[in-house]
Parts: structure tokens; sequence; C-alpha cells
């Protein structure tokens, strides 16, 4: 009887205790709400995204600190024209995405008057958890939008064909053209793929667009003269785009094959699934869709496969990470409920709550700490001296649609790559 | 040890069966109340969705008119937009009119960044990539899906018409879409789910695809599909069947949602809207509604951890009690057998000395000396024998709480001297220094238990008489008060000894039957242990105080304090001449109080504290010429005692004055050598007044009347008496000491023989019956009262004295209330009978 009330006893002295730690593991004990936590309201977050998951998991989190606040995602047909009307209109949001090529674009001057700015202290945005590579300041020096995410450029390697076939995945562009031809030997007609329908995305832009970004980091009056698209810059392309074209000309890519895949990202990804394709060029944006994809591809589900996503070794040091935001959040300074807004922010701006959407929406975070998941472990063995910030270089927008249909058009073979060099500054979409 | 964790596996496994079938109860309780909460949601879901149904019907039937009468009249796009413009009644609704090949047309409301532009294009909107789904006019609703107003930025549905409008600048018919735009924050406030139904429960519509057309919060994702693959498993078979039976049945299932809780869906067709689907969102646990069984379970838990923990307490309490009572039980019955061998020892040991002297009487019956030695202690070890039975069975009577009290007229000198006389032989054997007191005594007679009273003071005299050794000093102090409650008298009795004394652990359990000082001293003393429970339980029956005062090795001193009844019957005033009284006696308080009494009687008292000093006073006074009337004087004193000094007054002062001696001893030791010395008469002490008065009286009128021998018996030879026994033995022995005494006696076997040997005897023939109270035929209570009724007055008030084994005081009130004189306990003392006779011959006289 003794033992059997001491039992009771100790369940009801040590059931109180495990709660109060499962509880303490499961609270974000570093943010502390400054407002009303019974506030009753609504949040609305606009962007590009058909659907944004791993945001909605965030606003679950929120809710554990403000239970009455409705926080929700919709996409904005046509976003990028849309955008303005949306942000003047009835039905303002409270955040919406961003990107960094808004700023100096005259036709998102109005959208950047709605721009709350982010590094005003009374937010107490922790900023500083972002990579300062990251932060886009204006000319005022204002932050008026904040990285979600990073993107990188890559490809998705196969580690299981890397074993099976007895290779290693390649660090040098030597032992990317040996890994090639190894393959095409074994009977892979493609030993890389990626999208090539359109420029958008397409595999040759992600190839020669951390080439080019490397010539012109070398070279400063280069830079400023490619972003002023000045045909003399075209030059600098030369490397990227004959890399480009080593890669088909020496039978590592295929473009029939990938003419097969039918858009960047769904497409891409599960003709990667398919398990036939050792190296899948891609952006860090495909690798997002990946895991959530791995139970729609019926032949991943029949025999999965370890995967990677690793710098493309298009030099003989190997390859680059080109460390440039996403996404971006800004905030509608217009909208409802402006303090509460901004204590979401405040709440998603944190390396833990960044860390954790850029985990779930597997990409690269933003924050200092550069938790990489698993998949993008090859990036984080790059050295310092071969990541690339395109914001801090000072890249603008119009210089990447220049390489970008260059490099498309040499890997097509709708122009040479002298002519592509002569071209610079005419490309346009 | 083992029946203890049998005990406990018992009651766990009663409180486990008890818990598991309130768990169960209340889990098919709470099961069957969440089937029917389910239920009640499906319902709910199909009354939405006919809401639904008919809000769906009647927008598009609005575009449908607006669509037949601009198609009626081949209008313009100008014009159809300037006709829906005037028919909007809603603020926020808008219509598009757009080309179907150019996805480019007019708004009826301007773009909300230039105000002044109509046109709107649906090229960067992807709804029209496919415009099969598009019913014509009347046939269908056609709604799109949720998208960005491209006029107003606003999310929004429009209800969609086919329509063909009149192109004036290409002079033809062209087909165009008539879009009735309704924004989804109006649609929100309208397909709200009503939440005094279920709170928390949110509702969507979704299309054929998965796609939202309205989104409830806890919806993820752009497609309902999406969000339930990106929280649950599931396959691709199982998917499209769940797609199958969502735009086909109504029915729900269970899903986790975002933040990984189960939750109900409910789902039903849009039957208006082909492949569109109602799906209502419930967390479970706000169907769960039945909490309190789980409080109750609480309760119910706590509860029996309550019961058993109180069980087991007052289970231990209870054993601890048994366990003590076990103990005392267990020391009870220690003390009894302790008592019983110490009984059976006590027992054995007078009746060894009875049968061995008997025998050794057998032996010598020649021997007279030898013969007439055995007697005599037998008789001793036969009186001892007898206080020990009754001291037995007057415990029981305490103890079984059935010893009552029988009070009636008695005399307080009687008992007194009873006292005193029954202590005498041990006081005398023992040596002791005895004195009594008697302090202030007016009320004689008294109304209470005499057996009683007279047990109490002969129990604790006796103790002081036992435990006091040889040479010691006991004195009685008797002293009357008034008592608070009216017609009382409050008697002190007082006995102090210094005898051995008591230890304070023996005073604290003394009043415990069969306790006895554990004392090498005490264990030569006879005695049962018994005396003092009984003394305290009659003196608590009483309504009395007993208090003591011990020390080991000094002494104990008794105090029963009692509030007496004064009977109604006293004697009457007693008055002595005014006659000169000199009293001598060594003991300055007996002498103070007798002196008190005299003066009250109406005597004069001169006092002497000596022999000596009581000659020098007579001395002195008869050199004045005159005289004492009376001389009492003390046997014991120091100096000259009382026999010397009545040798001394007779020797100086000559015969005239009458002398009396009085002492707390036995006078018969020294009675001869007393009448030698030359006193008159003898009084024994206490000195009460009428002892005192009778005494003088008696002295001063009839001469000196010489106290009667102990063996004469001449006053009560030649009785007749009626014998009323059975018991052939009895009668014998009755019969014989009788005989000795110069009686006659005769038996009457049974009491009917016993009436009428009476009825026929003569008048006079018999002076006293002798009635047993057990006989056949006829008991003697119910003779006595035969004989009570005889008409013969003289046989009927014969005296009937009860001579029977049953000795308590209830059967000797029963035999006084039968009508008898009174009672001879048997075995029978020949001494007591031959007093209770010459009281009976007194009396008659």
């Amino acid at each position: 009887m003794k033992k059997f009330l001491c039992l009771i006893l100790a369940v009801l002295i040590v059931f109180p205790f495990a709660a109060c730690k499962f509880t303490t593991g499961e609270t974000d004990v570093e943010f502390k709400p400054t407002l009303d936590t019974t506030t009753s309201c609504e949040i609305n977050v606009i962007g590009d995204y058909g659907n944004f998951e791993a945001l909605e998991a965030e606003f679950d989190r929120f809710n554990k600190f403000y239970p009455n606040v409705r926080l929700s995602y919709a996409k904005t047909d046509n976003y990028q024209k849309t955008l303005r009307t949306v942000l003047e209109g009835n039905d303002k949001p409270n955040i919406f995405f961003s990107y960094t090529w808004m700023i100096g674009n005259p036709d998102y001057n109005q959208v950047l008057t709605h721009m709350e700015d982010l590094s005003d202290p009374a937010l107490k945005l922790d900023l500083d958890c972002i990579r300062p590579s990251l932060v886009n300041h204006d000319a005022e020096g204002r932050v008026l939008m904040v990285p979600v995410f990073s993107r990188t450029y890559g490809m998705l390697v196969n580690e299981n064909l890397f074993k099976k076939e007895g290779l290693s995945v390649p660090k040098t562009l030597t032992e990317l053209m040996s890994v090639c031809e190894a393959f095409r030997n074994k009977g892979y007609s493609s030993p890389m793929m990626g999208y090539s329908r359109t420029s958008s995305s397409c595999f040759m832009y992600t190839v020669a667009y951390p080439l080019f970004l490397s010539a012109l980091a070398e070279n400063p009056d280069a830079l400023a003269l490619a972003n002023d698209l000045d045909s003399e810059a075209g030059e600098y392309m030369r490397p990227a785009l004959n890399a480009v074209k080593q890669l088909i000309d020496n039978d590592c890519v295929d473009l029939e094959e990938c003419a097969n895949i039918g858009n960047n990202y769904d497409g891409v990804i599960l003709r990667f699934f398919e398990g036939d394709v050792p190296m899948m060029i891609c952006a860090g944006d495909t690798v997002s869709g990946t895991k959530k994809r791995e139970s729609q591809s019926e032949a991943f589900t029949k025999a999965p496969f370890d995967y990677t996503f690793a710098p493309i070794p298009m030099t003989e040091d190997g390859g680059y990470f080109i460390d440039s935001p996403s996404i971006e959040f800004s905030v509608n300074k217009d909208c409802d409920n402006l303090d509460m807004t901004n204590e979401f922010m405040r709440f998603l701006i944190s390396k833990k709550e960044l860390n954790k959407i850029a985990s779930v929406k597997r990409l690269v975070t933003p924050t200092t700490d550069m938790p990489f998941d698993s998949v993008y472990a090859p990036f984080g063995r790059i050295p310092s001296e071969r990541t690339i910030s395109p914001e801090v270089l000072g890249i603008k927008d119009k210089l990447t649609v220049q390489i970008r249909i260059a490099s498309y058009k040499v890997g097509k073979g709708e122009i040479t790559i002298d002519g592509a060099i002569g071209k610079y500054g005419q490309f346009s979409e | 040890m083992i029946k203890k964790i049998w005990l406990s596996v018992l009651n766990a496994l009663i409180i486990v069966g008890i818990l598991t079938f309130v768990v169960l109860y209340s889990y098919f309780d709470h099961e069957k109340d969440y089937r029917n909460q389910v239920v009640r949601f499906e319902d709910m879901t199909v009354a939405m969705e006919h809401v639904t149904e008919n809000y769906l019907q009647g927008e598009q039937s609005i575009c449908d008119v607006w669509a037949n009468y601009i198609v009626g009249r081949n209008m313009t796009l100008s014009d159809a937009t300037e006709f829906i413009r005037a028919s909007h009644v809603l603020q926020n609704t808008s219509a598009h009119l757009i080309y179907t090949d150019t996805l480019r047309g007019l708004s009826t409301r301007s773009n909300i960044i230039n105000t002044d532009n109509y046109e709107v294009s649906y090229n960067q909107v992807d709804i029209f990539g496919n415009m099969e789904w598009i019913a014509d006019i009347g046939e269908d609703i056609n709604m799109s899906r949720a998208y960005t107003n491209p006029m107003n930025g606003e999310q929004s549905l429009a209800f969609i018409n086919k329509i063909t409008v009149y192109d004036d600048t290409l002079d033809e018919t062209r087909n165009a879409l008539l879009l009735r735009i309704i924004p989804i924050s109006d649609l929100k406030e309208k397909w709200a789910f009503p939440q005094s139904e279920f709170e928390n429960a949110e509702l969507s519509v979704i299309n054929s695809d998965g796609d939202y057309i309205i989104k409830g919060n806890s919806f993820k994702n752009n497609n309902f599909y999406e969000f339930y693959k990106s929280y649950n498993t599931i396959g691709g078979a199982a998917l499209q069947e769940l797609k199958d039976n969502v735009i086909s049945a109504t029915a729900s299932f269970t899903m986790n949602d975002s933040k990984g809780q189960p939750c109900l869906i409910a789902y039903t067709p849009i039957k208006v809207a082909n492949g569109w689907a109602m799906l209502n969102y419930i967390p479970v646990s706000a169907l769960s509604s039945k909490t309190e069984n789980w409080i109750l379970i609480g309760v119910i838990t706590v509860g029996l951890l309550v019961l058993l923990a109180v069980n087991t307490i007052y289970m231990r309490l209870i054993n601890k009690r048994l366990q003590q009572m076990a103990k005392e039980a267990e020391s009870a019955n220690r003390a009894k057998t302790d008592f019983l061998s110490t009984m059976s020892h006590d027992i054995r040991t007078p009746m060894n000395a009875i049968i061995g002297l008997t025998t050794i009487a057998e032996q010598k019956i020649e021997d007279r000396k030898s013969l007439s030695d055995s007697l005599r202690k037998i008789s001793l070890a036969s009186s001892h024998l007898l206080t020990l039975i009754n001291d037995i069975l007057d415990i029981s009577k305490v103890e079984s709480g059935k010893l009552s009290l029988n009070p009636i007229t008695f005399s307080i000198v009687d008992s007194i001297e009873n006292l005193v006389n029954i202590s005498q032989p041990m006081i005398k054997e023992k040596t002791i220094d005895f004195n009594i007191r008697i302090n202030h005594i007016e009320q004689e007679y008294l109304f209470a238990d005499q057996m009683r009273l007279n047990q109490i003071y002969i129990n604790i005299l006796s103790n002081a008489i036992k435990y006091t050794q040889a040479g010691g000093t006991i004195g009685v102090d008797l002293k009357e008060e008034k008592s608070e409650k009216a017609g009382y008298v409050r008697l002190t009795f007082t006995v102090a000894d210094n005898g051995m004394g008591m230890s304070p652990e023996f005073m604290e359990i003394m009043y415990q039957p069969f306790s006895r000082q554990t004392d090498s001293r005490v264990n030569s003393i006879q005695g049962t242990g018994l005396g003092l429970a009984i003394t305290k339980k009659m003196v608590d029956l009483m309504e009395g105080t007993i208090d003591c005062q011990s020390k080991v090795g000094v002494g104990t001193t008794f105090t029963i304090t009692l509030d007496l009844r004064v009977a109604d019957r006293q004697p009457e005033k007693m008055r002595l001449d005014p006659i000169d009284i000199l009293i001598a006696d060594d003991d300055d308080v007996l002498l103070e109080t007798v002196a008190e009494t005299l003066e009250s009687l109406g005597g004069r008292p001169e006092k002497a504290h000596s022999g000596q000093e009581a000659i020098d006073l007579i001395g002195n006074r008869q050199a004045t010429g005159k005289n004492f009337d009376v001389i009492i004087l003390d046997w014991k004193m120091k100096g000259l005692d009382g026999v010397e000094t009545a040798k001394k007054i007779r020797g100086e002062f000559g015969a005239t004055i009458p002398i009396i001696m009085t002492s707390a001893y036995d006078l018969s030791d020294i009675e001869t050598a007393a009448k030698d010395a030359g006193v008159n008469g003898f009084m024994g002490k206490p000195l009460f007044p009428s002892t005192l008065f009778t005494a003088i009286n008696e002295l001063r009128g009839v001469e000196a009347k010489a106290i009667e021998p102990e063996d004469d018996y001449s006053d009560i030879a030649g009785l007749n008496i009626l014998i009323a026994e059975d018991n052939e033995i009895n009668w014998e022995i009755i019969h014989a000491l009788l005989e000795m005494f110069g009686i006659t006696s005769e038996r009457a076997v049974n009491g009917k023989v016993c009436v009428e040997r009476l009825s026929n005897a003569k008048d006079d023939e018999f002076d006293l019956i002798f009635m047993d109270i057990q006989m056949p035929e006829m008991n003697g209570l119910d003779a006595t009262r035969t004989i009570r009724k005889f008409e013969n007055a003289k046989k009927a008030n014969l005296p009937i004295i009860a001579m029977t084994a049953d000795a308590f005081s209830e059967n000797v009130a029963e035999c006084l209330k039968a009508g008898m004189n009174g009672h001879v306990a048997k075995p029978i003392d020949i001494k007591f009978v031959i007093k209770e006779i010459r009281k009976i011959k007194e009396n008659k006289q």
C-alpha cells in the first residue's frame, strides 16, 4: 500500500515538472510580446508564391503569443504589375513581397513609397541577425525590405547514382568533365540537365551567372560598365558563355532531354526525382520545392535516394556561392494594424524564426548563423573568398538580364559567343 | 505481512477496476457524443451548402439577366458597360466586359490608380487559359477562383457569362465575357460559419482542383489537397479517392491541421457549381465537449485515493486501538489469570487448613485441647474464605454494573459500633494503638444503604489494620457536617495509619480490580486486590468522594466523604440531669468532643487528661464538699490507666461515685479486673450521645449494670424457632448450633410446610422463624407474604428472619419488602445469628 501511494504521489509530483519542461521547450522564450496579447485583428501578407506554408507555420507560432490575431497569406495575380494597385486599393496588405531590383526601378517608385523603414530603432527589429551583405540600404540609409530567404545557384546531385557508379561528386571543372564522361560511358545520355525552354531560370543562366559575377568582381571598372549596359562589358561574359558551351559541346548536357522539362520548378524537380539524372542544374528556389514533391513523385516514392545541392564546379577552384536575397518582406506603412504588423516582423526577424522558416521552405537562411539544411551541406564547405554577394558588389537587375539571355541563346545555339558578347546591352526580355 | 500485501493488491485492483470502468464508460459516452457532434456538424455543412447554393444562384442569375439583356440588344462593349454601371446597386461590386480573344475590355469602375482609365486586361491573370468550363447563359453557375482584380487589386470572385457584343469599329459581333465581380472580403462576411453553433468552425469552398474559392483561416496553402499533403501522409490513390469523395458525397474525415492538431473536415458538394465542394473545418477538441468526464474521472480518482488514504489511516487507528484493546484484554486476562491463580491459592490455603485441621480433629477427637485449637483455626479459615467469596461476588456485580443501592433507615451508631466490634479482634491481635473519635454526630438515624456503608468503612479500616505493623497506630475520625443538599448530612470518615504506605505508581491503579501493591511486605498479607475497587465503586454509587494520601514507610490516610439523607425517625430528645461528670482520657481531642457531647446532653463535664489528674480533681471537689455524679475513665491512659485510677478512687474516695470505663478495645479482657477495681459499668468507644446518655442513665438509675458476658446466653435459652430449610445438612447445622445456645428448633422442609405448620401451631409456640428463600413448592418470600396475611395477628406478626445464600443487598431488600424482619447470610455466622435473635427478642420486649 505504501508503495502504491508513493507511486501515485511520485507521478503527481513528477508530472507537473515534466509538463513544465515540455512547455518551456515549446515556447520561444526569446520573443516577448510588447502589445496586448488579447488584441484581435487581421494581418495579411501577399506575394507571388502560389502557397507559402513555411510562412503559415510562422503564423501559427506567432498565434501562441497573440492567439486572436488572424494572419493570412494570399497570392496576388500578376504580382509585379499589380502590386502598386493592391497597395493603393481597398484591400491593403500589411506585408508584401519585395525584391532588391525594385529599388532604383522607376516602375516601382510608387511601391517604395508604401514601404516602412524597417531600420527605425523604434521598431526594434533585430536586423543584425541577417548577414550584412543581404541587407539593402537605400540612398537615404533606410532598410525598406528585409530578406527572408537567400538564393544561390548550383546543381542537385543524386548521391546514390554517384555511389552506384563509383564516382565522386566533382569539385573542379576537370573533375566535372571527367565525371560527365564517365556517366555518359555508363549510358547516361545527359549527365547534367536543367530547364531550357525559356531564358527565365534556364540552366545556362545558372551556370553562367556566377562566372560572370566572378569576372566583374575582379574588375570593378568592368562592373560599372556592365551595370551601364556598355557593350565593352560584354567581353567579361566570355568565361561564363564558354563554360555553358563547354558543357553542351562535351555532351555533359543533352539539350533535347532538357527540352522535355516543362517548367523551371515542378518539371525540374520531378525530372530529377526520376532518379536517372546525376546532376540537375537549378537555382535554390527550385530546391525549396524538393521536399514536398518527394511524395508526389511516384518514382522517388518507389526508389528514394539521397541528394544534395552543390555548387557547379565551373573552375579549377570549384564553384561559387552567390549569396543573394531570394524574397524579401516589406511592411506597408499605410496598412491597418501597423503596430501588430511590426510586432509580427519583430517576431519573424530573428535567427530562430528565420532559420525555421528557411528550413521548412528548404531555402538558405539569411541569418549570420547559416545553419544550412543538410541538402545545402556542400555550400557550407565553400570558402568565404568564393562567396559573392551581388548586392554588395552592386549588381543591377538589367545586368542579369543580359547574361541570362546571352547564356540562354549561346546554350541553345542561337548565337555565337562572340555574337553574344557583341550584343551586350542590347538583349531584352 | 502477506495478508497486508494481498489487501493492498486487492485495494489497488478495486481502484483500477473502478477507474477502468469509469474511463471506458466515459470513453464510449464521449465517442457517442463525438459521433453525434460530427453528424450535427455534417448537417450544418449541408445547411450551409444550401445557403451557398441559393447565394450563388442569386448572384449568377443577376449575371444571367445582364448577359441576356446585353446579348438581346446586341450592345457594344461600351453600351453594355454603361448599362451595367447603371444597374449596379452594390457599392463594392463591379463588372468587367472583355473580349475573349484579347482578354481586354472595359470595367464598370475605373482603375484605382488612374481614375480616368476604365480599360481592363486579364492577360496576366491565369483564369481564362481555358474557357470550356464557362457554360452558356442560364445553364450553370460560372464562378472563377479567387483572383486579384486588376482594377483595384482586391482579391475577388467573378460570376461569368459568355456573351456576344457588337464591335462598331470592326462592325462585327464578337465573343466576350461578362464578369460580375464580388470582393472576397464581402463574401467572407456572408459565408462565415455560424459561431453560435460551432465555435472555431471555419468554412472553405474549393473547386474541382482543390483550389480555394473561399478560404478559411485555418485552411493553409492555396490548394486544399496541397494543404492536406503538407501536414498529413497520403498516397496517390488515397488522395484521388479523397478528391472523388469530396466532390460527390457528404461526409467528413479527420486530418492534422497546420498546428499538428487533429481537425474534422466535413464536406459536401455544391450541386449548382460543377466540381465545387464546401469544406468545413473544426478542431476535434472543439467537438469533444465532454471535458466534465475527465473532471469526473479526476474526482473519482482523487476520491478513491482519499478514501483509500482515509480507510488506511482509519484501519490503522482501528488496528492500533484493537492492538491496544488486545493488549489491555491480555493484560486483563493476565490480571484475571493472576487473580484466579491468587484466588486458587487463597481459596486453597484456607481450604487446606479446613480439610487438614478437620482431619487432625478427627484423629485427635479425644484430645480436647487439640480439638478446640483445630476447631478455632477451622473457624478462622472459614471466615477468611467467606470474605474472599463475598469480595469476588461483589466485584463481579460491580463489573457487570448490577450493583445498586437499597437504602433503609439505620443507626450510624450501630454501624460504627459494628465497625469497631468487627475490627477489635485484629486490632487486639496486632496490639495496634487504636483511636476512634466522633465529632458532632447529631443525626443518629440516616436513610442509606447501611450494608454498603458498613462495607466501605470496614474495607478501609480493615485495610489500615492489615497494612499497619504490629504496635502501629490507627486513628478513625467520624465527623458530621452540614450538607449542601437539603435533608442530608455530610459524614466524613477518616482512617489514618502509620503503616507501610503506598507508592505513587500503585496509587494510580489502586482502584482497579485485582491490583495489589508489588511489595515483599505485602505478599505475606492476605488480600484479594478487590477491596479498594469495590469501595471506590460504592462511594461513586453513593455520589461521595474518596481521597487518599499516602507515603511509603510513613503511612496512609483515607478520607471518605458522603452526603447521607437524614431519616425521618430520630431518637427522642436525650437530656441528662444536670449532673457533674468527670471525664479522664489522655486523648485531648476525644476529651474535648466527649465534653462537648455531655454538655449538649445537659451534663456538666470536667476534663482530666490523666488518671492522676482525675484523682486530684475528685479530691479537690470533695474538699469543697461536693462530689462528681459520674466518673468516666479511659482504660488505656498513660501513667495511671483506667483500672489503676479506679482502684485509687475507690481507695481514697469510697464506692459512692459510679465509675464507667470506656475504651476502643475489647473490654472483656479486663472486665473482671475492672470490676474488682470498682468500675461500675463499661462503655465502648466511640462515644455517641446516645451511648453516653444510655450508659450514664442506666448507671445512675439501675445501679451498675454489668455487661453481659459473651458466653451468657440465658436470655435466649428456651426460645423455640421454626426453621424453613429444604437442605438436610443446613438444617442439621443450624439446628445443632442453636441447640448449643439452648434454643429449640423445628424444621419445615419448604415454605408451604412452614405456612401450614405455623397455621396449625399454638399462638406462642414459636418465637421466631428462620426462613430459607429458595425452596421447592413454595419459596421463602411467598411463604412470608402468606404468613403476614394470617388472620391471627400474633402469628401474622411473628418475627421472620431470612437465612439464605442470596446475600446481596437487593436480596436483603427483597426479603424486608416481603415482610421479613432481618437477614442472615449463609454460610451462617452463629454469633451474628445470636445477635439477630437478641435484637428480635429485645424488640419483642
